[in-house]
């Protein structure tokens, strides 16, 4: 989910030729006549169409650029008719293994109720399966509905020129069945599919009208909910096979320490216990962090004789990393003048010429993904042969890591991709994944290792810690007329370049091109290294920088003594160029509805404490507005409702759409209100639910999600509701009590 | 001579480390693995079980001192998923991962056993100790709902 940094966020904004080009590439073959399936086991005949997209980078550096998108996926329909589609991306709550087949099965006529899905294993023929950047649903979603689209025509091909002999045209496709338009005669799907797959692939399938959808933009169930229901679906922690050995391991506290010394011999003599191994440091990106793990016939055996161990690291050179003097040196480095990304205009003149200037702080901490499921796999590591079984989100990336750690092919590599109970951008890494191919590859046997909470939450991949300085002036008739805004905060560039110091340009890429009219505008990057792994985190670095502008916006209109939403429409109004003019109409109608639904206007009416925020924001190429609305009583805060618009284009599954956000606003909330990663000593204090506060059901307020349908292509919906949350709600409690909270968030927990 | 334990009506004989935590034994020992681990400290409800009826986290109640109890597990909740409350999952589409909600509706279905017809706030309080990290309240709080409704209506 959350693979994407704002530079591919610009990258993708500034790219759409690529893109465009990249979907008129792509090819739809028959290969029913292949033996195309090696390792799905599939029964042979029938019709099986296979969809492919050309190569295709990301530009979120050099090390990665072998991590391509190229989404395939395959559409079988078997003599029986039952259809299955093969969807290679991942599956983590998302819901993208019903929305995409959704969208399929509509083109294809197909009724909804003999289609199911399954989730590829990490294969060739799947192309590249990275699950990030809310790009599935983007980046798919007219290549599958084209494949659908061919199926059905070669199907009705079949039924025409083979059976009944008249032209195609008189024929015509529903719910399974091609139909004799002359005289009403039916044949089914299953019987056509193997004549079908006799039939050359159409080279320009027609697409659907949106008026004709079945399927599309309606509430689709979820196709796997009824296990998940009785206990059935199986995560990554599940996989259960003869032989299994189950793993705990500890990991060096602090980034970059190494062992000195583990006493072993308490461990050992543990009934149950298999063996203790070291796991050195991998150094390639997402390989591990090194650590001692313990093997035993169960997981709890592991567990209790990790507690045995008497370990003695050297900690190294972040042993003094402490967050609170971090994020205070980060507010220096921004407050004072830094290294200049991007000028426009002359700010300098509208700075001295300003009526009013207003200038303000914001701060973020780091965050755990802390998915309710711990990061789980079993791998077994055999001298001819390594097999995985993982909940991931990049199931080339494990190839990628263990054919580099066992010096074998990574397509040598089998990876079975399970159902991930939550990833949130953290099952992107496959350190976990290594740590298990080191000791099964060690004590020869399949091994499942399963981290324990608090190791999820000390030794992780963290959301940046972040300072932005925002500086702005108006002029008599409160006009934004300069915009100042610095950023320092450790980047993701630091997990594949050591020696990075802070911010890359395309970090503050989403600054620069943020879609206010900002005429007189300068971006500066402060100075910030990272002293932890920091990786992507649902949204991303839309989390705060959605928070600066959006809170700095409503600072500003109170400034200019104007109502919040005329002056963030004033704000977009600005914007003369040309080029957003798309996002400045898409963002304020967004905000539009939002307020309309939150009866923005009667907010004088509201009860005392009351107050009504407003924040919208565009990020994945998605527009997310929100109205949240809350009650403020001292320090207490409590949100009552929140009106949640999204501009995703197209929508395919309505109710996996509210479902993202439902999710977004908890996630939000919990970032906003109460939980924060804190270092002392270099290490992370956290270590469980108790003080790593995730919000709960009774703080769950009323989220009411409503659609802009703006005709446009679909785009994803994983992160960009995460970003508009919390200075939605910042600006709500400042309205309802004259309180404004800079820093994320707002009220930690002290640990 | 080995204690027993009674799973989803079949008796089993405690046969590892009395020790051992139910969710261990359930998960590696008997390899039933709806139930799950989330924290293992008792903060996030994902191993919900019920012992003779109650909601129970598994994580941290050794399986010796349940000898001669009835454990209920997620894949024991009902005969073919039909309990109220799992159709009531299905109809609201409540799952996003998924991974929480056997500990959710095993818990759901605990408070229900002790209070059919609980009102919003019985319901909050109540469900309060099983996290959703994918934001998933909301439709459960309609779930129970909606089954608590009906069960008003049958009995009144
Ligand atoms: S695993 Fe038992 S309460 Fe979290
Ligand atoms: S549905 Fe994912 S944690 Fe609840």
């Amino acid at each position: 989910m959350s693979t994407e940094n704002t530079a591919i966020e610009s990258y993708a904004t500034e790219n759409n030729a690529i893109e465009k080009n990249a979907t008129e590439n792509t090819t739809i073959e028959n290969v029913s006549r292949r033996n195309f399936f090696k390792t799905a086991s599939i029964a042979t005949g029938g019709l099986v169409i296979g969809v492919s997209l050309p190569m295709q980078s990301m530009a979120f550096g050099d090390e990665v650029k072998e991590f391509d998108f190229n989404p395939n996926a395959f559409i079988h329909i078997a003599e029986n008719g039952d259809t299955l589609i093969y969807c290679g991306r991942c599956e983590m709550g998302q819901g993208i293994s019903t929305a995409l087949p959704g969208a399929v099965a509509d083109e294809l006529e197909a009724d909804w109720s003999r289609v199911s899905v399954k989730q590829g294993d990490a294969d060739e023929k799947y192309g590249h399966q990275a699950t990030g950047g809310s790009a599935s649903i983007r980046r798919m979603y007219i290549p599958m509905r084209e494949a659908g689209a061919a199926a059905k025509e070669m199907l009705i091909a079949a039924a025409a020129t083979k059976v009944w002999k008249i032209p195609a045209d008189q024929c015509s496709a529903k719910n399974h069945f091609v139909i004799n338009n002359n005289n009403g005669e039916k044949l089914s799907y299953g019987q056509l599919a193997s004549l079908a797959a006799t039939i050359s692939v159409p080279e320009k399938p027609k697409l659907k009208e949106k008026s004709e959808y079945n399927y599309i933009g309606k509430a689709l169930p979820r196709h796997d909910q009824a296990e998940v229901v009785v206990g059935k679906r199986m995560y990554g922690v599940d996989t259960k096979m003869p032989g299994l050995k189950y793993a705990a391991i500890t990991h060096c506290p602090v980034l970059g320490g190494k062992l000195k010394s583990v006493d072993k011999s308490a461990a050992l003599a543990m009934k149950g216990v298999v063996d203790v191994v070291v796991i050195p440091r991998f150094e390639v990106p997402f390989g591990s962090i090194g650590g001692v793990a313990v093997v035993a016939d169960n997981t709890w055996t592991a567990q209790q004789a990790l507690k045995k161990l008497i370990i003695k690291w050297d900690l190294g050179d972040n042993q003094s990393y402490d967050t609170k003097a971090y994020k205070a040196q980060l507010v220096k480095n921004v407050e004072s003048p830094a290294e200049v990304v991007t000028e426009r205009g002359d700010l300098k003149t509208a700075f001295s010429n300003a009526a009013q200037k207003l200038s303000a702080t914001y701060t973020g901490g780091h965050l755990s993904h802390s998915p309710m499921e711990p990061n789980a796999s079993v791998v077994y590591v055999e001298d001819d042969k390594c097999e995985v079984w993982a909940a991931t989100q990049a199931p080339k990336a494990i190839q990628k890591v263990l054919g580099e750690y066992l010096k074998r092919e990574p397509t040598d590599i089998i990876v079975h991709v399970t159902m991930a109970g939550g990833a949130f951008g953290r099952k992107f890494k496959c350190d976990y994944v290594h740590e298990a191919a080191v000791i099964s590859q060690q004590v020869k046997a399949p091994v499942q290792l399963i981290w324990s909470r608090e190791e999820d939450m000390r030794t992780g991949y963290y959301h940046s810690i972040s300072a932005q300085h925002i500086e702005g002036s108006l002029d008599e008739k409160g006009n934004v007329t300069g915009w100042l805004h610095r950023v320092a905060f450790p980047p993701i560039g630091s997990l594949f370049k050591a020696d990075t110091t802070g911010p890359s340009k395309n970090d503050v890429g989403a600054v620069d091109k943020y879609p206010f009219g900002l005429p007189n505008f300068r971006s500066e990057i402060g100075e910030a290294k990272a002293h932890t792994r920091i990786g992507w985190y649902r949204a991303v670095y839309a989390i705060f920088y959605g928070f600066s502008f959006s809170s700095f916006a409503d600072e500003l209109s109170y400034k200019a003594g104007k109502d919040p939403l005329t002056f963030l429409n004033q704000l977009y109004d600005a914007n003369d160029n040309a080029e957003q003019k798309e996002q400045v109409k898409r963002s304020k109608d967004a905000l539009a509805l939002a307020a309309e639904k939150a009866a923005w206007h009667n907010r004088n009416k509201l009860p005392e404490g009351q107050g009504i925020g407003l924040a919208v924001h565009y990020s994945f190429r998605t527009y997310v507005a929100m109205a949240v609305r809350v009650e403020v009583s001292g320090d207490d805060i409590k949100v009552l409702q929140v009106d949640c618009v999204i501009d995703c284009g197209q929508v395919l599954n309505t109710d996996g759409a509210a479902a993202q956000m439902e999710g977004a606003v908890a996630m939000g909330m919990s970032l906003a209100l109460s939980t924060e990663i804190t270092f002392r000593n270099g290490a992370v204090v956290n270590s469980n639910f108790h003080d790593y506060p995730v919000m709960r059901t009774s703080d769950m307020p009323q989220v009411n999600v409503h659609f802009v349908d703006s005709g446009f292509e679909p785009t994803g919906l994983g992160e960009p509701g995460v970003a508009p949350f919390a200075p939605a709600l910042a600006n709500a409690v400042f309205a309802a009590s004259g309180k404004r909270y800079r820093d994320l968030p707002f009220k930690p927990m002290t640990v | 001579m080995n204690k027993t334990i009674i799973i989803n009506g079949e008796k089993q004989n405690i046969d590892v480390d009395e020790d051992m935590p139910l969710l261990w034994f359930l998960r590696d020992r008997l390899e039933k693995t709806g139930t799950k681990y989330g924290c293992g400290t008792g903060l996030c409800g994902a191993c919900t079980v019920h012992v003779d009826g109650v909601a129970t986290r598994s994580c941290v109640i050794p399986v010796g001192v349940l000898a001669g109890k009835s454990i209920t597990t997620i894949e024991g909740l009902s005969e073919n998923g039909d309990h109220p409350l799992q159709k009531a999952w299905l109809e609201n589409n409540v799952p996003q991962c998924g991974y929480c909600q056997s500990g959710q509706i095993m818990n759901a279905a605990s408070l229900l056993n002790e209070n059919p017809t609980p009102n919003a706030e019985e319901i909050d309080s109540a469900m309060q100790g099983n996290i959703c990290r994918c934001g998933t309240y909301q439709r459960i709080k309609k779930a129970i709902s909606q089954v608590a409704d009906d069960l008003a209506r049958e009995v009144s």
